[in-house]
């Protein structure tokens, strides 16, 4: 068993790491299984939920339907990887928590990596845009509009800092 | 007290940090050293014999642990509800038959999920299909094939550990009848004969599933030296988890400990016990290691609770003018192959309706009937949804039929405040009527009701009401709130955390009553060995019971606190106010104490007592035991919440295809201890309520759940959205903590009737099926030629 395994590098969260995986373990089950990263969350399995979404290389993606060969010599970031490591929440967190956008909390680490690479990629969405980059993000509790208004809440500062 | 300062405020929750950053544990996350897996095999038949079972070729797999089948696990019965009358009859594994699809009938554990995963596919099950019927009206008839044979108790039931003195006896449901209910009061007959206006109706709400997010979980660790065994679970009461486990399992009740974890989701559908529960407690025990079990999207689907399918017969007789002299509703619950919550839906769903319209003359008859399918339970209202899409769908047909107002018709119908109803509770706080109001007024009502056919657009609106917790085991809650060496206080208390906000709600009750900010509290909840007593975080009692003990306890506190200081100030307690971690006199603020030296004062003075304080909370004071479910009589709750909401929708008739313009729900929920967490369970009911009027249902085929995935069962998404107002009507309730009740359940159920109810203003054709699919819709265009 152990001959079938492969060596990868993948920077996560800023670290390098050089792991011996097997390579049909899916990049969810290497954040959670053998990195120990268990805030990105296993919902659904068949990549419709969105709880388990991470960035790689600047791009938000479902980490439950990819292989973690495929990020061999890539940048992952997790929830994990949001906040400073002195505790600095970044405006997004910010403002999931100031407009109550989360409740039970599963599927928010999924959310907060959607927006966090959509707001990299987007410089000023409308909350339409904002809308339609989200449909891949399932939640069963909030309903959605606090989260929708947390994400433009932060559109809107950012707004007003770069006058 | 002074005027408030933490409760009443939208503050941020308590848990934020946790989830914002992937700290907060859920159960999925827990790993312990040495961790087995645990997979289920599960019947590919709705009903048959298994005349044998091979797990010899499973259990020689390198890495495989143990497999056990229903010959392990013999005899141990479960099931919400354990009645002298209706004794438990679910299992954690198949023994003889197995009654639907998905049906758990062996279990392995092994070193990882995809060794007991393969081990599943080398096990030989034997069978021997026997006829089956999914339907319940085709259950019910003579000669149909009976799922349940003699239904034998095996151990004493919480009725009769709790003392009742009634022994239970054995039964045999006859044509598949799992239970029944008839309450009655008034006589029906004579309100008919009185009525100038009778209408009989027929709806159906089918099965839907919870969804919540997070995958049904386990982690059970039984420790053999200390003979013990903790387990971290999805649940929503640890006491009642706790207490399955020690029934099923025959482990004293303190040996077993519920841990903290967050749970990502609930809606009704973590509270009862679940096979995998107890085969995990189970296996742990057996090797002595710790055994997690996961459960995949598709086993949340197919086998795990699902809400009722509830059809209903309703019939009501009004006068010219609207008012309801006489109800007849008659309910058949599909209840799937065991009967789980079924007799308590069809009692909720009379029950719910009551505190709402005064309808004089009433019979509900209620029957839940086994069938080979997945069986089911309370979701968000357990009951109410179903029944309001009855009753909301009627009322507003008999306004179109007689020319009358919905919203007049409403009005006209109400109960008053200071009512008492007629099982005996009474209606202290009743917002209803304002909401009604208030929701149409928001959406246009006078401007728009019945004036925009032409551009396919109609408003609707519905109502219901919810109680605050009810007579359940353990019937009651305890909280202790310690005072700390710094001056700020420690709550303990046993509710848990599923994202309704339980935590921060608990933490600004006891923050507010002594006078500190939410900062200073310091909360250790959802812990079986760590706290006091706790009744549930379902039947809406959350905050109204459980937060009703902390209120009391952090009030017991504040007395002592204002009493240890007026010996020290020698000044009287009332004209002392408890600020920051001090005491100080009101009519001169430069006089103070500081907590902590007030404690050291107390401890010195008192033989050494802290100070801590003590609170409790019985759901129902002025009942004893349980309510009669199957008579519906006795004192039911202590205070209901109520919602109205109304909606706007637009139909595309060349499609079918509906599009809500706006919900509008208003509520409520007595005084809203944190607006923001309200605003959230209302945002939230509205648009589980929309996924309920226009897209979700449980499909089967003979039994096999056919969208069992997030792709095939859709529920709303972020682009689905439509305009939300959340309207806050709440009305004092005075037996509540600070003057707050129920607010998490209530308006789904009153969103669907809206929906539905404007889809008949905007079309003119009345769908009493939900969901409203466009090709419902479309169907029922054409066959009226609209």
């Amino acid at each position: 068993m152990e001959g079938s395994k492969k060596m990868i590098k993948v920077k996560v969260n800023g670290k390098l790491y050089e792991l011996l995986i097997k390579p049909k373990i899916t990049l969810l089950q290497l954040l959670r299984n053998e990195l120990g990263l268990t805030g990105t969350k296993q919902a659904c399995m068949d990549n419709s939920c969105g709880a388990c979404t991470v960035i790689v290389d600047k791009m938000a993606i479902k980490s439950c339907s990819v292989l973690a060969m495929q990020v061999n010599g890539k940048e992952v970031t997790s929830v994990e990887g949001l906040a400073s490591e002195d505790g600095k929440l970044t405006p997004l967190q910010e403002a999931f928590l100031e407009f109550s956008a989360f409740q039970c909390g599963f599927c928010t680490p999924g959310k907060l990596m959607s927006s966090t690479a959509m707001l990299e990629e987007m410089p000023d969405p409308t909350e339409e845009d904002v809308r339609r980059d989200m449909e891949g993000n399932l939640c069963r509790c909030t309903g959605y509009k606090q989260y929708l208004a947390a994400i433009m809440h932060v559109v809107q500062k950012r707004k007003e800092g770069s006058k | 007290m002074n005027e408030r300062s933490v409760v009443g405020k939208p503050l941020p929750r308590v848990d934020g940090k946790s989830k914002l950053t992937g700290q907060a544990k859920f159960t999925t996350d827990v790993v312990l050293p040495g961790m087995l897996h645990g997979k289920l095999l599960r019947s590919p038949l709705p009903h048959a014999k298994i005349l044998s079972i091979d797990t010899s070729k499973a259990e020689k797999l390198p890495g495989v642990a143990a497999v056990i089948t229903g010959k392990d696990t013999w005899g141990i019965r479960y099931g919400f509800v354990d009645t002298p009358n209706y004794p438990a009859e679910e299992r954690p594994i198949a023994e003889d038959k197995v009654r639907f699809i998905g049906e758990t009938v062996a279990a392995v554990v092994a070193v990882d999920p995809d060794i007991a995963e393969d081990a599943l596919d080398l096990i030989e099950v034997d069978y021997d299909p026997l006829p089956a019927v999914f339907d319940p009206e085709e259950a019910m008839k003579d000669g149909a094939p009976q799922i349940h044979g003699e239904i034998t108790r095996t151990t004493s039931c919480a009725w009769e550990d709790w003392g009742v003195a009634r022994k239970s006896h054995s039964y045999t449901p006859v044509n598949n009848i799992a239970a029944k209910v008839v309450v009655s009061y008034g006589d029906v007959e004579k309100g008919f004969a009185e009525a100038d206006y009778v209408r009989e109706d027929r709806s159906r709400s089918p099965g839907t599933s919870h969804m919540a997010m997070e995958p049904h979980t386990i982690v059970a660790s039984w420790d053999p030296f200390h003979q013990k065994l903790d387990v971290w679970m999805n649940h929503m009461a640890f006491e009642l988890k706790r207490y399955w486990l020690h029934k099923t399992l025959d482990i004293p009740i303190t040996k077993i400990r519920i841990h903290k974890t967050y749970i990502g989701g609930a809606f009704g559908g973590k509270a009862p016990c679940f096979d995998y529960e107890v085969i995990a407690g189970f296996l742990s025990r057996k090797l002595c290691k710790p055994v997690k079990i996961e459960l995949t999207r598709e086993e949340v689907f197919s086998s795990c609770r699902n809400s009722h399918r509830f059809d209903i017969n309703v019939k009501t007789g009004v006068k010219k003018d609207g008012t309801i002299v006489a109800q007849h509703v008659k309910i058949i619950v599909d209840a799937g192959a065991y009967k789980c919550s079924a007799p308590v839906a069809m009692f909720l769903s009379h029950a719910m309706c009551d505190p709402c319209l005064d309808r004089k003359n009433v019979r509900h008859e209620g029957v839940a009937v086994y069938t080979n399918k997945n069986f089911n339970f309370a979701r968000r209202g357990h009951g109410a949804p179903q029944m309001r899409l009855a009753a909301d769908s009627q009322y507003d047909q008999i306004c179109e039929d007689l020319g009358l107002d919905p919203v007049e018709f409403l009005l006209k119908n109400l109960r008053k405040k200071g009512d008492v109803i007629p099982n005996g509770d009474r209606l202290d706080s009743y917002g209803l009527p304002e909401a009604i109001k208030k929701s149409a007024e928001a959406i246009g009502w006078k401007e728009k009701r019945g004036k925009q056919r032409d551009k396919n657009r109609g408003v609707g609106i519905g109502i219901n009401g919810m109680f605050s917790g009810s007579g359940y085991w353990p019937f009651a809650c305890a909280a202790i709130v310690r005072l700390n060496h710094d001056g700020t206080i420690t709550l303990i208390e046993g509710d848990c955390e599923f994202g309704q906000g339980a935590d921060t709600a608990y933490s600004q009750i006891a923050a507010e009553a002594v006078g500190l900010p939410l900062d200073d509290v310091t909360l250790i909840s959802s812990d079986s060995e760590l706290c006091p007593m706790n009744y549930s975080n379902f039947l809406s009692g959350g905050l109204f019971v459980g937060g009703g003990a902390v209120y009391n306890a952090a009030m017991d506190l504040r007395e002592k606190i204002l009493k240890v200081a007026s010996e020290a100030m020698k000044a009287k307690p009332e004209e002392i106010e408890l600020k920051n971690r001090a005491a100080f006199l009101k009519s001169n603020p430069k006089r103070s104490y500081s907590f902590t030296d007030l404690m050291r004062f107390h401890i010195q003075k008192h033989l050494g007592d802290p100070l801590i304080g003590y609170g409790y909370k019985k759901a129902v004071p002025e009942i004893e035991f349980y309510p009669s479910l199957s008579k519906g009589t006795g004192r039911f709750t202590d205070a209901y919440g109520f919602t109205a909401s109304t909606a706007e929708v637009e139909v595309d008739r060349e499609t079918g295809r509906i599009k809500v313009l706006k919900i509008v729900v208003a509520d409520d929920c007595g005084y809203e201890i944190n607006p923001a967490a309200i605003k959230g369970q209302m945002v939230s009911q509205a648009v589980q309520g929309m996924g309920d009027a226009l897209y979700e249902e449980i499909m089967d085929d003979e039994g096999r759940v056919l969208n069992p995935n997030l792709v095939d069962y859709e529920i709303p998404r972020a682009f689905d959205i439509p305009e939300i107002e959340v309207i806050d009507c709440s009305d004092y309730e005075p037996k509540g903590p600070f003057g707050g009740k129920e607010a998490g359940e209530c308006a789904r159920a009153a969103v669907i009737s809206a929906i539905t109810n404007a889809i008949y203003d905007a079309v003119g054709v009345r769908m009493m099926r939900v969901p409203v699919t466009p090709e419902r819709l479309f169907n029922a265009l054409k066959a009226k030629g609209k």
